[in-house]
């Protein structure tokens, strides 16, 4: 079971209502995001450029560093539905965690001492149908959930549909087997195993 | 309700609460507490639970910008805890952009004004004292009247714009209901009325904006849509309206319709697009001039549509610059048509000669029309309106536009070609050109274009007509002054285009026409304040929807003349973050003696201007049914209600009933005057009706039964309406005086010279006359000639905040946190100046701080601003607080000073110049995420009693 995101870049327009759709059903602090959307680009010289969005997140790897080195087993995979989590009850936020993830898509809370992180929206997963806020609020229709093990998951079928070609995920040295898929297609840009992204950091 | 709760500071965090005088009056007496709902689970997903349950969901519609998308608002308690998209809407499918998402921070903010506020310092202090409602209205009305008894009624003035508020009909009829000609909006003629106005005029049909819903055909949902191409002008979808019109286009994308986007900065629907034109700001007509230029040479137009379905074949007389009429050439010729459908002239291909030109179905007409021809008549040179737009266009090759507009030829090419060689396209015009002197032309020449290639009344094109109805029985005219022209009927001003001029002068006596009969008992009132309206013998286009010239009204608050504008009524928002040169209305509001305000928070304008503030409701508690999707409407639901706050229409309405009691019955305006409900039960009434519903109480009882409220597919939607043959045996049409699309739109001369067809039957003075084509304007202050000041500013929204909204809303200010100024890296880097440097950008208007986001995204002598204004300047915990209007405000250094467009007023908004240097942050401003805590909902306001309407 590989329950995740599918995010087609193609579609996204960086609008950040991801961003504020997680903040709102978590609960999320100021500061604090689970979902961080950064710009790629523009990347060229003006006016031959190109550029994409690209969503971050927990990756759901199939073998997650962030657990391998949690000294209190706070971090966990839940067995029924594969979902990579944290325990704030266990947490002690010791942030070991957060060099297991290449991906930056942990952060402490400073408020709670507790590190926080995309639970695909767990909370949801007895709904009718458990959905992330995130995807169900997408503006661009550009974000997936399923199991890509289902081949009838929206997030199997966009996969399928989208070719090899333009299916991508974030450069893995280390062999965690992150399992989200990102669209993109050279219409849109070139992906970029090593991005470059531009914040609104100084 | 409690005193305890009245008199905590919940109303606003930031101000010194001087005196908290509350009482409960007699209008207190509709603000009971609901009784606690029982339920106290809160959805946690737990134990095999659904996320939601325990909470009470209702079906709503957010109105977090001028499209209003479907949603879903979960409540606990009576509190609304989240809310997301409706998966049921056919544009926005589900989706809830962040503006109406973090309406959850602006509905519970420590900002929010829950009862009428009175000024208790200075203006500028930030200090109020409560007041009751009954004292908050008489003291609005007695204002009034005084004014209006000492100084005469054009002492009273009107505004609104802004975002938060949408009371444009109240705007547009209280000053009527006054008889004062004046109200204004920072919107208006800097925003949707040129396009809006244009396509009234062209063709009697709908214009090119997305943003304002105008264009519905290319948005089908499924195998109905045939969408091939689509050009947005100017227009930023998936960032001015994320989750309506930008999914759409995503969809559009998706399915692989091709897209040219027109855009000094690479927005992301330019960062999609097939082909994307960076245009120097304020250019964007050479663009055009080219498109004509290389379509009309290579016979890319609809040779029929063009010859039959516009005014281009028709020979203009040189001296009038206006069609000739076959009568006027051929003293013997005898018109078959109605009086209402005019025989023109044109170069006959068939007979190779001049000869009169009557509207027919192509099929049926005796001319083959020459579109471009120059020759001799009767010892007068003519030309046709085909060949004087050719003349026009003539110089724009793609190099000189290319050079003109910083724009690469080939890629001028590149876009034109997929526009034309399509089957099916269509321009979207968007807001930008309203903000440049070319404001008129822009549109001229986008629905030009649209015209000429024949994309129109066709699936798949933007200028198709739709709506219930839309299949015309009878010759199409177009009514003129305010919406739909519904104030020609109500008070006899304004003529009928499509009617003949005998059938006008019936129109204007009252008597009985084809289209009915006007009421003229007030048309002698009425056509006055037309004449008298401050701006009008210059900018006659503003008669479209009733408003004033802003800096006319300006010039007339600062020197009386010709009238001092003295008691200011305002319905909407910060008016010192819309108004153009902000400063320069600072200045003034020492001249204006009372001045009435109306917002659910308080802003910049409020404490430096207002006396008096009326608390509006949020969306989330406003009852309204009146957005629409497609082919269908939406309930916006009275989700909950906190305070004493009231529906956007209730002070005007009150403040209208008071003062007719104060001056004995009668108002001295027009009547009904004021288009604008006073209680909430009648708010409710009129929103029920809208979408059938017996009442406001058999509505939400039967949400599932009456939303959304669907017109048929097949009767909203439908195609080439102009062919059908209606009861005087020809095709329809369209609603202009020629019966056809005046891609030469003729009457923009009528209009200059006296007025036509909004100043009748009595005119206006003359101006100049208005282009009636596309032309190129240079803009005033020019980066190819301005050495002082290098860069050109031109500015446009970002995801998170409309209008001057969601600017304490804490989850978008953390990601936006303050104003940015997009500059080329090369261009930042001989300035000395970083990634996010704090930067000082001058204007001849005035200076303002940002942020520099380094971005190739725009041309290294182009800049980009969104405007910005900071309330957290006056959050309590600033030492030396400020109004936050000066600080990062783009409209410090707008142009609000002539050149304006010619037929609109328009003042430049977009495409100034101004000089950029390393700088320091403004001591009020803050940046960093956790500085936003203040703003974010407290437990005090998430506590507020749920309250019943206010009654009064």
């Amino acid at each position: 079971m590989r329950n995740c995101l599918v995010i087609d870049l193609d579609r996204c327009s960086g609008c950040d209502s991801c961003v504020a759709a997680c903040k709102h059903e978590n609960d999320v602090d100021l500061g604090v995001y689970y979902n961080p959307v950064y710009a790629v680009g523009p990347t060229g010289t003006f006016p031959d450029i190109e550029m994409y969005w690209l969503p971050m997140q927990c990756q759901q790897c199939e073998n997650p560093g962030c657990i391998e080195v949690c000294p209190t087993g706070a971090s966990y995979r839940d067995e029924e539905t594969g979902v990579v989590l944290v325990s704030a009850e266990d947490c002690i936020g010791c942030e070991s965690c957060l060099t297991g993830c290449p991906f930056n898509a942990r952060m402490l809370n400073p408020a709670t001492n507790v590190v926080e992180k995309c639970t695909l929206c767990f909370h949801r997963k007895n709904d009718e149908t458990w959905e992330p806020a995130c995807v169900h609020n997408c503006c661009c229709g550009a974000r997936l959930f399923g199991d890509l093990d289902d081949p009838n998951s929206s997030a199997a079928k966009a996969v399928a549909a989208a070719g090899e070609a333009n299916c991508h995920q974030l450069s893995d040295p280390g062999n965690l087997g992150p399992a989200t898929v990102y669209i993109l297609s050279a219409k849109t840009a070139a992906w970029q195993d090593d991005p470059s992204v531009v914040t609104r950091s100084a | 309700m409690s005193k305890s709760t009245l008199t905590r500071r919940s109303f606003v965090k930031a101000s010194a609460l001087a005196g908290a005088a509350a009482t409960i009056g007699a209008s207190m007496a509709g603000c009971m507490q609901e009784s606690a709902p029982e339920e106290e689970l809160a959805g946690t997903g737990e134990g095999g639970h659904s996320s939601t349950e325990g909470l009470t969901k209702m079906k709503t519609m957010c109105h977090g910008c001028i499209q209003m998308c479907p949603a879903i608002a979960y409540l606990k308690d009576g509190v609304v805890v989240k809310l997301e998209g409706d998966p049921d809407a056919p544009m926005s499918r589900g989706s809830m952009c962040i503006k109406g998402l973090n309406q959850l921070h602006t509905m519970y903010s420590p900002r929010r004004i829950l009862h009428p506020l009175r000024r208790a310092g200075e203006r500028g202090e930030n200090k109020w004292e409560v007041i009751s409602w009954d004292e908050a209205v008489t003291e609005a009305a007695t204002h009034i009247k005084d004014a209006i008894e000492k100084y005469g009624p054009y002492s009273f003035f009107c505004s609104v714009g802004g975002g938060g508020s949408y009371s444009f009909m109240e705007a547009m009829t209280l000053p009527m209901a006054f008889g004062s000609p004046t109200v204004f909006e920072p919107g208006c003629a800097q925003c949707y009325l040129p396009r809006w106005s244009l396509s009234k005029l062209f063709y009697g049909g709908n214009d090119q904006s997305v943003a304002d819903s105008a264009v519905r055909e290319i948005f089908r949902v499924g195998d109905a849509n045939k969408t091939e191409m689509v050009v947005l002008w100017g227009a930023q979808p998936s960032v001015s309206q994320t989750a309506m019109s930008g999914r759409a286009m995503a969809e559009l994308r998706a399915a692989g319709v091709k897209t040219v986007v027109v855009d000094p900065n690479f927005s992301p629907d330019a960062v999609k697009a097939d082909v994307w034109l960076p245009v120097r700001p304020g250019t964007d007509t050479g663009i055009i001039l080219s498109w004509y230029r290389y379509i009309f040479e290579n016979k890319l137009y609809d040779e029929e549509f063009t010859k039959y379905w516009t005014n281009l074949p028709f020979l203009i007389d040189p001296d009038t610059k206006l069609p000739v009429k076959a009568a006027d050439l051929f003293p013997d010729f005898q018109q078959t048509t109605p009086e209402n459908t005019p025989a023109y002239v044109c170069f006959d291909l068939k007979t190779g000669a001049v000869a009169p030109f009557e509207y027919s179905t192509p099929a049926d007409s005796a001319v083959d029309p020459e579109i471009f021809w120059t020759g001799d008549f009767n010892g007068k040179t003519y030309k046709t309106a085909g060949q004087i737009y050719k003349e026009e266009a003539e110089p724009w090759t793609f190099e000189h536009a290319g050079e003109m507009c910083w724009v690469k030829p080939e890629k001028i090419e590149e876009a034109v070609k997929l526009y034309a060689e399509a089957g099916v396209a269509g321009i979207v015009n968007g807001v930008a050109s309203d903000m440049m002197e070319s404001a008129s032309q822009v549109p001229l020449g986008c629905m030009g274009l649209d015209s000429i290639m024949g994309y129109i009344n066709k699936p798949g094109c933007t200028m198709t007509q739709y709506g219930k109805g839309n299949q015309p029985t009878t010759r199409p005219v177009t009514f003129n002054n305010g919406f739909a022209g519904m104030f020609s009927p109500m008070y006899g001003i304004g003529a009928v285009v499509g009617l003949s001029d005998a059938e006008n002068e019936a129109w204007a006596r009252g008597e009985e026409t084809p289209v009915g009969k006007a009421d003229v008992s007030q048309q002698k009132l009425a056509n006055q304040l037309l004449i008298d309206r401050l701006g009008m013998k210059d900018h006659k286009g503003l008669y479209a929807w009733c408003h004033s010239h802003i800096p006319t009204v300006r010039n007339a608050i600062a020197t009386g003349e010709p009238y001092k504008p003295r008691v200011w009524f305002d319905m909407s928002g910060n008016k010192l973050a819309m108004l153009g040169n902000a400063k320069s209305w600072y200045d003034v509001f020492p001249e204006i003696d009372y001045i009435i305000g109306q917002y659910p928070h308080l802003t910049s304008f409020h404490i430096e201007a207002c006396d008096l503030v009326f608390p509006l409701r949020e969306w989330l508690e406003e009852p309204m049914a009146k957005g629409t999707q497609l082919n269908t409407t939406w309930l916006m639901n009275e989700c909950t209600h906190i305070g004493e706050t009231v529906s956007h229409s209730i002070p005007a309405g009150r403040v209208v009933a008071k003062c007719a009691e104060l001056m004995g019955g009668e108002l001295p305006g027009l009547k009904p005057g004021f288009m604008g409900q006073a209680t909430e039960e009648e708010v409710k009434a009129a929103q029920a009706a809208n979408v059938g519903a017996e009442s406001w109480d058999d509505l939400v009882n039967n949400t599932d039964k009456y939303i959304p409220f669907t017109i048929p597919e097949d009767e909203y939607f439908g195609y080439n309406q102009h062919e059908t043959v209606v009861d005087d045996g020809l095709p329809a049409g369209f609603g202009t005086e020629s019966r056809k699309i005046e891609v030469y739109c003729q009457i923009l001369l009528k209009l200059a010279r006296t007025g036509y067809p909004f100043c009748y039957p009595e005119p206006q003075e003359a101006c100049e006359d208005y282009s009636p084509i596309c032309t190129y304007i240079e803009p005033a202050e020019s980066p190819l000639s301005d050495s002082e000041y290098p860069f050109v500013l031109t500015s446009g929204r970002v995801p998170y905040f409309h209008h001057g909204t969601m600017r304490h809303a804490a989850f978008s200010r953390e990601l936006f946190p303050t104003a940015e100024i997009r500059i080329n890296p090369a261009s930042a880097a001989e300035l000395g100046i970083e990634h996010m440097d704090w930067v000082k950008v001058t204007s001849r208007r005035g200076e303002v701080h940002a942020r520099a986001y380094l971005t190739e995204g725009v041309n290294p002598r182009t800049v980009w601003m969104e405007r910005f204004w900071n309330p957290e300047c006056f959050d309590e915990s600033q030492p030396n607080p400020t109004a936050g209007w000066r600080e990062c405000n783009v409209n410090v250094l707008t142009k609000n000073d002539a050149p304006f467009n010619e037929v609109y007023g328009s003042y430049t908004n977009r495409g100034f110049t101004v000089k950029i240097e390393k700088s320091e942050k403004p001591a009020n401003v803050w940046v960093s995420p956790e500085e936003f805590e203040p703003f974010l909902p407290s437990a005090e306001m998430m506590a507020e009693p749920i309250t019943e309407d206010v009654r009064f």
